[in-house]
């Protein structure tokens, strides 16, 4: 397995367990009511802190065992693909929120959205990834 | 309009065995790629750039056509 390969499973574990994580819990906290923002920053800034972490350390072991991290143009063509793939997702999102705010949704509910189709967004990107390198482009 | 299935086939596992069974980790090294792009090529995952189907055909010392060859899906197929 490539360096990049690595990467990709690297930020898929991240973005799956850390936005995930904090997608479960924010889910649970607007179903008991909490509507307003400000309780949701620091469960948000613990979760980014579990992103960057678990990033640092994969990214350290997978460069450890890999023998090169050059990226050439399987790579690039792999992502490019995948984020054509997936970033239509973050754009129906955008979008969704800004139709939110016109009607006058609450901020919460327009931040979770947003957050809802990042999250959506970068993990199909990820396992698109996985299935080009898996499955050949 | 209906888009022919086609498919690129080479003859690197037989050329790396006939230039001193050379590794893939060698060849990708003279290409400038990584060893699994030179596998997924290798295993027909992949189809490389024409510069890189080129550098693979130069270090072999043989023209691309006797790398790769172009194989189309639909033989009773006409233009």
């Amino acid at each position: 397995m490539s360096f990049e390969e690595k990467s990709v499973w690297v930020e898929f574990v991240s973005y799956f367990i850390g936005l995930g994580g904090y997608l479960i819990v924010a889910g649970r906290m607007l179903s008991n009511g909490v509507s307003a923002l400000p309780p949701y920053v620091p469960v948000f800034a613990v979760a980014v802190v579990f992103i960057v972490a678990v990033n640092i350390v994969g990214h350290i072991v997978a460069a450890a065992t890999s023998r090169s991290d050059e990226v050439d143009e399987r790579d690039r063509l792999i992502g490019w693909r995948a984020e054509s793939g997936s970033s239509w997702i973050l754009g129906f999102g955008v979008i969704g929120a800004i139709t939110a705010l016109i009607f006058s949704v609450g901020s919460v509910w327009v931040a979770h959205l947003l957050l809802i189709s990042l999250f959506v967004s970068e993990v199909t990107k990820n396992v698109l990834q996985i299935v080009y390198y898996r499955r050949g482009i | 309009m209906a888009r022919s299935r086609v498919s690129i086939r080479n003859q690197i596992r037989i050329l790396r065995f006939r230039h001193g069974e050379m590794t893939q980790q060698q060849l990708a090294d003279q290409v400038g790629v990584t060893r699994q792009t030179v596998n997924a090529i290798e295993g027909g995952k992949y189809s490389p750039s024409l510069e890189v189907a080129f550098r693979i055909a130069h270090v072999f010392g043989e023209p691309l056509e006797k790398v790769f060859q172009f194989v189309d899906a639909e033989p009773g197929r006409r233009g």
